[in-house]
């Protein structure tokens, strides 16, 4: 059964009690099919404003980022109570089951019942390239319903995850003390995307040393990044006040920026639509079935194969 | 792979017992089944359940019970689903619930109850069961 999206986008923009259902539908339509983005964006008019500021929070297990992302929320329901607030936490699926068990929610409970705090979480599922699309997507939402400011929580360790922080106006990668030495911080991956390294449990033994090493290892990196370092305890809420001056001093990205990254997240949502199409017609299509064996044994080119798949463009629908 | 899309299910306690073994455990088979969890914990409200569950767009809520408050949670998490219009999430229970206090549950609106030393494969078999045939608004 398919709602129309028209109708749920008119739905989330109410004030009732089906608005937050709508929304929460919307993402999960965004989130299964994200080549329906442009769908969306016909719905929702271009007048549909985007979240102000999207903050990409990133680091190892353990680092503490749903902690992070708790108190972070906290100061921001504190400095602006007028203002919503969304968060998308990202956790990883089974690549065995397919399944997931996604847990961020559990540290940011007290903001569970807050109309102006709006959290979703998502499973990785195992996309290449659809996980960023499908987060693109829950943060249009977002804005639909007026998120002002909107965390993207994600496990820093795969290619992905990374991608989806670059999302983000401003990434923040979480350290913490007693997750390994200097040279941990040499490695290439984590701290190159972050343009705030912050450092969390600052109440504990060895953050002052941790962050005696970050600021030396930013001064060996070359280049003209330029990235600043905080110290905070998400435990404690300390060191937020600063923490938040130095987001706000930052900013989004410029808006050439972000009109480039809208027409790449078009241009993804095609790419995505039509590899759909294409793995459809590949398993059901007797002659293109046959193609395809053809090329795996070497006997014919796979040219020939992709002008019959751009050719003609008569595609079941997904 | 998006035909069938993974149901989400939202775990969680409410009432003041911390004890989340059973709550953990049932996480880790709907996971292993390929369901997408959302988990929120121990000692929460029916008011944050819901909250959470309208939020997260879930086909069922699995709330684990060892205290006995069975009715008096059950009824509430039900009366809110049906102010928000959302009477299409299930929801079922795990824990310590009597056996003669469950035809009551079910007429309340409870999908399925689970308790003590009941396998895996039935609990997943019985909610993915229930969910299918619950007339879903849901795309």
């Amino acid at each position: 059964m398919t709602i129309s999206l028209e109708t749920l986008v008119g739905q989330a923009r109410g004030n009732d009690a089906v608005a937050t259902r709508a929304a929460a539908k919307l993402m999960s339509v965004l989130e299964n099919e994200p080549q329906r983005l442009p769908e969306f964006l016909r719905a929702a008019g271009a007048e549909t404003p985007q979240p102000r500021l999207i903050l990409g929070i990133t680091g190892a297990p353990g680092a503490g980022k749903s902690t992070f992302s708790d108190a972070l929320i906290g100061e921001y329901r504190r400095r602006a109570p007028a203002q919503k607030i969304g968060v998308i936490a990202v956790d990883p699926s089974s690549p065995f089951s397919g399944g997931a068990v996604l847990g961020d929610r559990v540290r940011m409970m007290r903001h569970a019942t807050d109309p102006h705090v709006f959290v979703r979480s998502l499973a990785s599922r195992g996309q290449l390239g659809g996980l960023t699309l499908g987060v693109k997507g829950v943060l249009r939402v977002m804005g639909l319903i007026g998120a002002d400011v909107v965390l993207i929580e994600t496990l820093g360790v795969g290619q992905s995850e990374v991608d989806v922080a670059r999302v983000a106006d401003i990434v923040m990668v979480l350290l913490s003390p007693g997750q390994g030495d200097s040279v941990q911080l040499l490695k290439a991956g984590l701290m190159e995307v972050g343009d705030i390294i912050v450092i969390n449990k600052a109440d504990r033994a060895g953050a002052d040393e941790l962050h005696r090493q970050v600021l030396g290892a930013l001064k060996l990196q070359q280049g003209t990044a330029k990235r600043s370092v905080a110290l905070v305890s998400s435990t404690e809420k300390s060191g937020f006040e600063e923490l938040l001056n130095r987001i706000e001093d930052h900013g989004a990205l410029h808006p050439q920026r972000r009109r480039e990254n809208d027409i790449g997240d078009i241009r993804e949502a095609i790419l995505e639509a039509a590899r759909r199409r294409i793995i459809v017609r590949l398993k059901t299509e007797p002659t293109l079935h046959a193609a395809l064996e053809r090329v795996a044994r070497g006997g014919e080119d796979a040219e020939s194969l992709v002008q019959l798949l751009l050719k003609d463009g008569d595609a079941p629908s997904t | 792979m998006h035909a069938s899309s993974p149901h989400r299910i939202l775990i969680g306690k409410a009432g003041l017992d911390g004890h989340d073994r059973g709550a953990k455990y049932v996480a880790h088979i709907l996971r292993d089944a390929g369901l997408e969890v959302i988990y929120t914990g121990i000692r929460r409200t029916p008011e944050e359940l819901v909250a959470v569950a309208l939020q997260e767009d879930v086909a069922a809520i699995g709330i684990s019970l060892l205290s006995g408050a069975h009715f008096t949670v059950v009824s509430r998490v039900i009366e809110l689903l049906k102010e928000n219009d959302a009477t299409d999430i299930l929801v079922f229970l795990g824990g310590i619930v009597p056996e003669s206090d469950i035809p009551r549950l079910r007429e309340m609106g409870v999908a399925c109850v689970f308790g003590p030393g009941i396998s895996a494969r039935v609990i997943v078999e019985t909610l993915l069961d229930a969910i299918e045939k619950t007339p879903h608004s849901s795309l």
